[in-house]
């Protein structure tokens, strides 16, 4: 039946798509062949006025054509339908179906399965009401009943089901009531979960599709289980009329149910079909008024554009009814559960069971992409999938949602569907009364992006880094061959003098062994210092790790010390005792200290300053953190230089690229500190970086929410 | 740092001037077996506050060393007007560096690290020069 009416449907809109261009339907043009048709007939005005009446009407109601026209449709009218008020029904909808009670020419109760079609013109006024009819009133009220609603399931949200695979169930729950025991599907989740699983869909009507279909489509919901579509505050209503038409074959259903969405005051009726459908097959309507004034074409465009709204939005969205998730947290608040992350932990079959029964109800063109899908039905389902690469993500969805939380923010990780791995910044927005409740929003958008522009920046700076390191290596080159040398020149000559003892008559083991045991020493040392100057010298992304900035300093003196010694400068270490360790990459920070070493013997060389003199020194800042000071006597910073020292290509010297100290502040910023450089009040320079000490607890990265990394 | 004097018998004294322990020891050991003594300072400064005309045979001196330099401890002590041979160690390869050594009186500018038998011939000829040299010194210890 719902095929047919499908196929009706189609032939409406379809008339109503070309009426336009059509001549307006004046009364007489058509007169001559729907006086030869056999269904009434009539055609109204604006205002009610009868305009036409077929020889088919004059047969059905006994009243002449001659009589009606001219007359308000009410002489005729009992309209004593009942339910819905049908006459605003139609000028929303444009059509109405049903049967109706009329006066007939001698008193009589006329019944008519009537038909009856709004049209307008090119500009949407309304042109006449077209209603065609036939008698009804051979029928049984059983049967027009079921009659009436099954013209009315065209304009309802109407679905046919296969019951056949519940029927052990209803066996087993007649079975009780025979016994006398009331039932109570409220009672019984169980049998109402069963009882929808296995209730399959044979077919749905548009409307169906388009109020709980999402956007699985037709095709995506035949064969399926209503389970998956049938709104959750009405499951065992449903359940509770299937058994109940299942039970009595002749029963029509009709009751009040509670549907959040657009209709007021919707009604669901329910029975079982007759032949030729096969047994176990019932039909379901949902009707109601719409919300709103606005009538369905507006509905319609208002919905259409929200859709290609939603479909065009650059961001990935889906829209979640997660009402079953809501509704296990009141079960469990009302059990006394506070502390859900704790709870969920111990219960991670409740996480597992929430992603099957919180399902996608829809999605847009980004999500589809984003998730490498064919098409929109592909995410319609259990949002399992969103979470299967990112774990603990769906706990931490969870804990939000029960906390009451508006939104959830976290950077995370999706498998899409093509296997590939994506990161996103996902976002959900959690509905709050008076909202939809089935509207739960998750956004995804693709920061692969930036984290590869992020992890290119990181690259390009540990290269820069790098690049000044070579740079300082080879300024220091002749201190650090000096270092070298110095170990090695002691082998040379240990070994040499051992030699010489052993040529002797009576070697002196003692010494010899003495000598021996200081080659091994020093070839030690000059390979430790080799090893720290690969270091330097090597690539490497940065690695922070807990290190002592003391000892950080006195390797990077290593590199120096000749060099300050070779220019006569009095270098002054004083290392700040029990300084608390910080994270950071060692490297880089003997990096930051070399060159600001460097910088200082530079500068006090160039001012010819007899008495030349650095300080190095670690300290704890009154914030707690460790500092690195470098003050030299040189000449200073020329003070208009000040504010451009750390910018790249800044140099003072002759021979300077400008990069050393730019790469410092690099380096230092991205351990979390600051480098300042400023003039000392008596003459000379004073660099200092800070770096947070780890006993200082950080603060957490945000504030926001639930904002967390995954 | 205390200054180490190794003494043979009736062998003069070669003062030696290295920041680096290892050199310092390394250079006192060659000469130990060579049957000099020698006496070890790790910086110029502490070689001067011992100095007195005549009390070192030779000086083997590094030359970059926190505070005086080699070369200008060499200089000052030819102000002194000492004529106390000075052979210069250095790890500096510069021809700068060397042509101020050997033009400020220096008997050799060695570079680091120093064959023996190369200190050996420039210590035989600082030794001679000062008169000091005398075959029993030379023969014992020598491996020539």
């Amino acid at each position: 039946m719902i095929d047919g009416v499908r196929r009706q449907m189609s032939n409406f809109s379809r008339r109503a798509a070309t009426n336009g261009e059509e001549p307006a339907f004046a009364c007489p043009l058509v007169a001559d062949l729907s006086d030869l048709t056999s269904e009434s007939i009539i055609v109204s005005d604006v205002h009610g006025v009868i305009r036409y009446w077929n020889p088919a009407s004059e047969a059905l109601y006994g009243w002449p054509a001659m009589a009606m026209i001219g007359q308000h449709v009410q002489t005729i009218g009992s309209l004593a339908h009942a339910g819905t008020d049908h006459f605003s029904a139609l000028l929303r909808e444009g059509r109405w179906e049903g049967v109706v009670h009329r006066r007939g020419l001698s008193g009589t109760n006329v019944v008519a399965a009537v038909r009856q079609i709004v049209r307008r013109d090119s500009a949407g006024d309304l042109l006449d009401i077209v209603e065609f009819g036939r008698d009804a009133g051979s029928l049984s009220r059983a049967s027009y009943l079921r009659m009436d609603a099954e013209l009315q399931s065209s304009l309802a949200a109407s679905w046919e089901l296969d019951t056949s695979a519940a029927r052990p169930l209803l066996d087993a729950i007649a079975e009780h009531r025979r016994s006398g025991i009331a039932i109570d599907f409220d009672q019984h989740p169980d049998w109402v979960d069963r009882m929808l699983s296995v209730t399959r869909i044979l077919a749905v009507n548009d409307r169906a599709v388009r109020m709980f279909g999402a956007h699985a489509g037709y095709e995506q919901m035949i064969g399926k289980s209503i389970d998956a579509f049938w709104p959750a505050e009405s499951r065992s209503l449903l359940a509770t009329l299937l058994e109940s038409v299942a039970s009595d074959r002749t029963r029509l259903e009709a009751r009040k149910m509670v549907l959040s969405g657009s209709l007021r005051e919707p009604v669901i009726k329910a029975w079982h079909s007759a032949e030729p459908k096969p047994p176990d097959t019932v039909f379901v309507t949902i009707n109601g008024i719409a919300n709103d004034d606005r009538t369905t074409w507006e509905l319609q465009a208002s919905e259409d554009r929200y859709r290609r709204l939603i479909q065009y939005l650059p961001t990935a969205l889906w829209q979640v009814d997660s009402r079953r998730a809501g509704e296990a947290f009141d079960q469990l608040k009302a059990a006394g559960v506070r502390d859900i992350a704790a709870h969920l932990e111990r219960n991670p079959d409740l996480v597992e069971h929430a992603k099957d029964v919180v399902r996608v109800t829809d999605v847009n063109r980004d999500a589809v992409s984003l998730f490498r899908a064919g098409n929109l039905a592909d995410l319609i389902k259990p949002v399992r999938y969103i979470f299967s690469a990112a774990p603990g993500l769906a706990e931490r969805v969870m804990v939000a949602h029960f906390e009451g939380r508006r939104n959830f923010i976290a950077e995370t990780r999706i498998r899409a569907f093509d296997g590939s791995i994506v990161d996103v910044l996902f976002t959900v927005t959690y509905p709050v009364p008076p909202e939809q409740l089935d509207n739960t929003f998750i956004t995804m958008q693709d920061i692969s992006e930036r984290l590869n522009a992020e992890q290119q920046l990181r690259k390009l700076q540990a290269d820069f880094s790098h690049a000044g390191r070579i740079a300082t290596l080879g300024e220091l080159a002749t201190s650090i061959a000096h270092e070298i040398n110095q170990p090695l020149a002691a082998i040379v000559t240990n070994g040499e003098t051992s030699l010489r003892w052993l040529a002797r008559a009576d070697p002196n083991t003692e010494k010899i062994t003495q000598l021996t045991s200081r080659i091994v020493s020093n070839a030690r040392r000059a390979s430790d210092i080799i090893h720290r100057i690969r270091g330097m010298a090597a690539k490497h992304e940065p690695e922070k790790r807990l290190i002592d900035l003391n000892e950080v300093v006195e390797e990077a003196l290593l590199f120096i010390r000749h060099d300050i010694d070779s220019k006569s400068i009095v270098l002054s270490a004083n290392f700040g005792s029990e300084l608390p360790k910080v994270m950071g990459d060692r490297i880089q920070l003997q990096q930051v200290i070399i060159n600001l070493l460097v910088n200082s013997v530079q500068a006090i060389v160039q001012s010819g300053q007899p008495t030349r003199r650095i300080d190095a020194q670690t300290s704890i800042d009154d914030e707690g953190s460790v500092v690195f000071s470098v003050l030299d006597n040189g000449p200073g910073v020329p003070a208009e230089d000040l504010e451009h020292i750390f910018d790249s290509f800044f140099s003072t010297k002759d021979t300077g690229i400008g990069i050393g100290l730019a790469i410092c502040q690099s380096i230092i910023t991205a351990h979390g500190g600051r480098i300042t450089g400023l003039n000392r009040p008596n003459g000379g320079a004073h660099f200092h970086f800070t770096l947070p000490a780890l006993t200082v607890a950080s603060p957490e990265p945000s504030s926001v929410a639930s904002s967390t990394r995954a | 740092m205390p200054a180490k004097t190794v003494r043979s018998s009736e062998a003069p004294i070669i003062a030696v001037i290295d920041d680096d322990e290892a050199v310092r020891e390394a250079l006192s050991d060659l000469l130990q077996v060579l049957g000099l003594a020698c006496r070890t300072f790790d910086r110029a400064e502490a070689f001067m506050a011992e100095y007195q005309p005549d009390r070192f045979d030779c000086l083997i001196t590094d030359v970059s060393m926190p505070g005086r330099s080699g070369l200008e401890l060499q200089e000052r002590l030819r102000e002194l007007g000492s004529s106390m041979p000075v052979i210069v160690i250095t790890a500096d390869t510069s021809a700068a560096t060397r042509a101020r050594a050997l033009s400020g009186g220096a008997l050799a500018c060695l570079t680091k690290p120093v064959k023996d038998d190369v200190l050996l011939r420039h210590l035989e000829s600082a030794l001679n020069r000062t008169g000091g040299a005398r075959d029993d010194r030379r023969g014992t210890p020598s491996d020539e």
